[in-house]
């Protein structure tokens, strides 16, 4: 059903990110040459830099939200995107230059193989090379646990945001996605619609250049937020 | 007091900043205060009933859960509000990018 033809899209959502947005795209534009429909759509969440201008020299769409939006709703715009431009796949990309080009390939294979509606990349499913802080550990564990209690699935990765999707998928995110920290929340929302779920492993570098949009004093608020936005999921 | 605010409500209901239908609440809430605060028989009456000891007490709970159901309301509407705004620039951030793909390619 999904081939090396299908449309994919790689939506590469960018707030500030003047700084690896160029290095980013110059790695993702080279895969245009293995894939025959593939598409990079940047999602300028109203930077205040010259991230757009940046992207703009390069071959890909660049839209433009007038302000800033929050991850969460600046993905959807992708997702938007790719749903009204009857893509295939779509793929997250962050512009940080955290994600490796090279992994791309596998993270598509399950999908090629009809094995998976979703793929995640995850840093943990064999042992990575990945040295992240301990506070981003402490949650990720955290979270992985909150999930195990909730779904009964292991997801060994559950803040990751490299993941591609399925055209189901991108149908049921284009109507709705979760606003700030979308990604340990849309896979309960998933088991609980039985979309099969695969996990993956990937390398992560730590943030090429920028500033990080988790600080240590959000993220207390945020593990507290998370939490019960996943908990709501569940009761839907 | 009340018939300052009252005052207020219909100016901006007349110069179109309040909205009619809260208009129709603050006005109903203006005409409520202003039987309570000149009829204080029946406040009286009321806490009797209930067995609030101290007339002005009742009214004061009766105001702060007002307030409360009021101000659940508004942030109600404003998750609202907030939502339609992120579809809207979204969707307004979409159809850019499709009239500059269309102009350009209009001037090739």
């Amino acid at each position: 059903m999904y081939n090396r033809e299908s449309k994919i899209l790689i939506i590469v959502p960018s707030y500030n990110e003047s700084m690896n947005i160029e290095q980013t795209l110059t790695h993702l534009s080279q895969l245009k040459t293995h894939f025959a429909n593939l598409q990079i759509c940047v999602i300028n969440d109203g930077s205040h830099d010259d991230t757009s201008q940046k992207a703009k020299t390069f071959d890909v769409v660049v839209i433009d939200l007038p302000f800033n939006l929050g991850i969460g709703s600046a993905v959807q715009t992708g997702y938007k995107y790719a749903f009204k431009n009857d893509y295939d796949i779509a793929i997250q990309f962050d512009a940080d230059g955290q994600h490796n080009v090279e992994d791309l390939i596998d993270l598509l294979t399950p999908i090629f193989e009809d094995e998976a509606d979703m793929v995640v990349g995850s840093r943990f499913v064999e042992k990575t090379d990945y040295k992240g802080a301990l506070s981003r550990r402490i949650g990720i564990f955290y979270f992985y646990f909150l999930l195990k209690v909730l779904t009964g699935k292991r997801f060994t990765d559950p803040t990751s945001g490299y993941r591609a999707k399925t055209k189901p998928v991108i149908k049921e995110f284009a109507e709705s996605y979760p606003k700030d920290y979308p990604e340990p929340e849309v896979l309960v929302s998933l088991t609980n619609k039985k979309f099969r779920i695969k996990e993956i492993k990937v390398n992560m570098k730590d943030r090429q250049g920028g500033k990080s949009s988790i600080n240590l004093v959000k993220s207390v608020y945020y593990m507290g937020k998370v939490s019960l936005s996943i908990i709501m999921q569940k009761l839907k | 007091m009340v018939v300052l605010f009252l005052c207020a409500v219909l100016e901006f209901a007349r110069r179109g900043i309040l909205e009619i239908k809260y208009t129709i609440l603050w006005l109903i809430t203006c005409v409520v205060m202003m039987v309570l605060s000149l009829q204080t028989t029946w406040i009286e009456w009321l806490s009797n009933v209930t067995g609030v000891h101290y007339a002005p007490s009742l009214l004061f709970l009766v105001a702060f859960l007002f307030s409360l159901v009021l101000i659940f309301d508004l942030t109600r509407r404003i998750s609202n509000i907030n939502h339609k705004v992120v579809s809207l620039s979204q969707e307004h951030a979409i159809l850019l990018e499709k009239v500059e793909k269309l102009t350009k390619e209009e001037g090739n």
